[in-house]
């Protein structure tokens, strides 16, 4: 009985020891979570990929996002879509209607907004031009980029920890959410969508001079 | 019936059984086919492991039986084991992680194979107090996980798609009911049973 009692514990020991890893310090219970914590505690580099989209002028993501020296928040989208990137979109539209405030009353924050498209194969330069006027997107904030590379598509999306799921109807399901990156092409924070006022503060801070 | 059942499965069987049935799970393609989906994940792959596992158990020889349930006094240290398996593979990191991290879904693998070796080896020496207590943790267990994918508005998998989640958790208080039942069904009939006999013997005692 002795032994039993000590195996017993030792089970739950181990049970308790991997419970604590995956969650990481039960403070997650989700991948989308663990992978938000991640990249809060260490800054993702982004890979040097080819890039093109209307009015875009830069030889890779990392050189798009340096340009200028600000801050940029990035989500994912497909221009086909009709479920989330809609509201993905009246984000971003909310969140240019907020930089374009800051810029009339003088206080410009050096904040940006990109989508990047990861249905590169459908959406082309034209499509992504449709898409930015149908946004009423100010081309000087807020602007639109495929990968045209489909393996460079991939390499992005994994590093970026964007999963996206087809749903079998003609539609996507993706990790929507809003991601913060800093003016050396580094993802530093993911927020979600319903913190769309929190990504926006982070990036105004991160622009402000922290480093 | 059963007895020629246990007749049949013989340990060679039984290994044989094990051994084509974890071949199978392991299978890139039919591993494709089970984790493609939420459900399938959890409500396929994950008993077949077990059944892999009890099969497993059944080609162990009796010495190293004997000792192993010195360890396993009234199959509690199993049945302990298998709870703690079944409700770590429970937090939905788990099911993204094993597609992408080949360490987690071996390690997963092979905990529901020894899982099920334990339960099958502690199940007949748990009694129905022991039996209870493992069910009445692991079940609720179950059906509030299955409550919480069929409720949360949020995707809890990357992997996987929200209809999808909200039917492996109504599926999965649906089988933790129907388990509830089926035990409480053989508790009952085992008690009828016992007074049945009782009865018959009755007269025959002093």
């Amino acid at each position: 009985m002795l032994r039993t009692a000590l195996l017993s514990v030792l089970l739950l020991l181990g049970g308790y020891a991997a419970a604590r890893w995956l969650t990481h310090d039960f403070q997650v219970w989700t991948d989308e979570g663990a992978r938000r914590l991640e990249v809060a505690l260490r800054p993702v580099d982004t890979p040097r990929v080819a890039v093109e989209g209307p009015g875009v002028a830069a030889p890779d993501l990392p050189a798009l996002l340096a340009q200028g020296g600000g801050v940029t928040i990035v989500d994912f989208i497909y221009t086909r879509c009709q479920s989330v990137c809609l509201s993905l979109g009246s984000s971003f539209q909310q969140l240019q209607a907020a930089l374009q405030a800051d810029q009339a009353a003088g206080r410009s924050a050096n904040v940006r907004l990109l989508s990047i498209s990861f249905d590169g194969v459908h959406d082309g330069p034209a499509q992504l031009q449709a898409y930015a006027r149908g946004q009423h997107a100010d081309p000087a904030l807020w602007r639109f980029v495929r990968v045209p590379a489909a393996a460079q598509e991939q390499a992005l999306l994994h590093r970026l920890g964007v999963v996206v799921v087809p749903d079998g109807r003609g539609d996507y399901e993706h990790n929507a959410a809003l991601l913060v990156f800093d003016a050396h092409g580094r993802m530093r924070r993911v927020f979600d969508l319903a913190e769309q006022q929190l990504a926006l503060d982070y990036a105004r801070h991160l622009a402000g001079g922290a480093p | 019936m059963s007895a020629r059942w246990a007749a049949a499965c013989t340990p060679a069987r039984q290994g044989a059984a094990a051994l084509a049935l974890g071949v199978l799970l392991a299978w890139p393609a039919a591993r494709a086919w089970l984790e493609a989906t939420m459900w399938r994940h959890m409500l396929l792959q994950f008993p077949l492991w077990m059944l892999a596992g009890a099969c497993l158990a059944g080609v162990l020889p009796p010495a190293l039986r004997a000792r192993a349930a010195r360890w396993n006094a009234h199959g509690i240290a199993g049945l302990v084991g298998v709870g703690v398996v079944l409700s770590v593979l429970m937090v939905p990191r788990v099911l993204d992680l094993a597609l992408r991290d080949p360490g987690v879904e071996a390690t997963k693998c092979a905990a529901l194979l020894l899982a099920g070796a334990a339960l099958r080896a502690s199940w007949g020496a748990a009694g129905l107090v022991v039996q209870g207590f493992f069910l009445g943790n692991v079940l609720p267990m179950t059906a509030v996980v299955g409550q919480l994918y069929s409720d949360t508005p949020l995707r809890l998998c990357n992997a996987y798609l929200q209809d999808d989640q909200a039917r492996l958790g109504a599926w999965l208080v649906g089988v933790a009911a129907l388990l509830a039942l089926a035990w409480l069904a053989r508790v009952a009939w085992w008690l009828v049973r016992r007074e049945a006999t009782g009865q018959a013997l009755a007269p025959d005692s002093p």
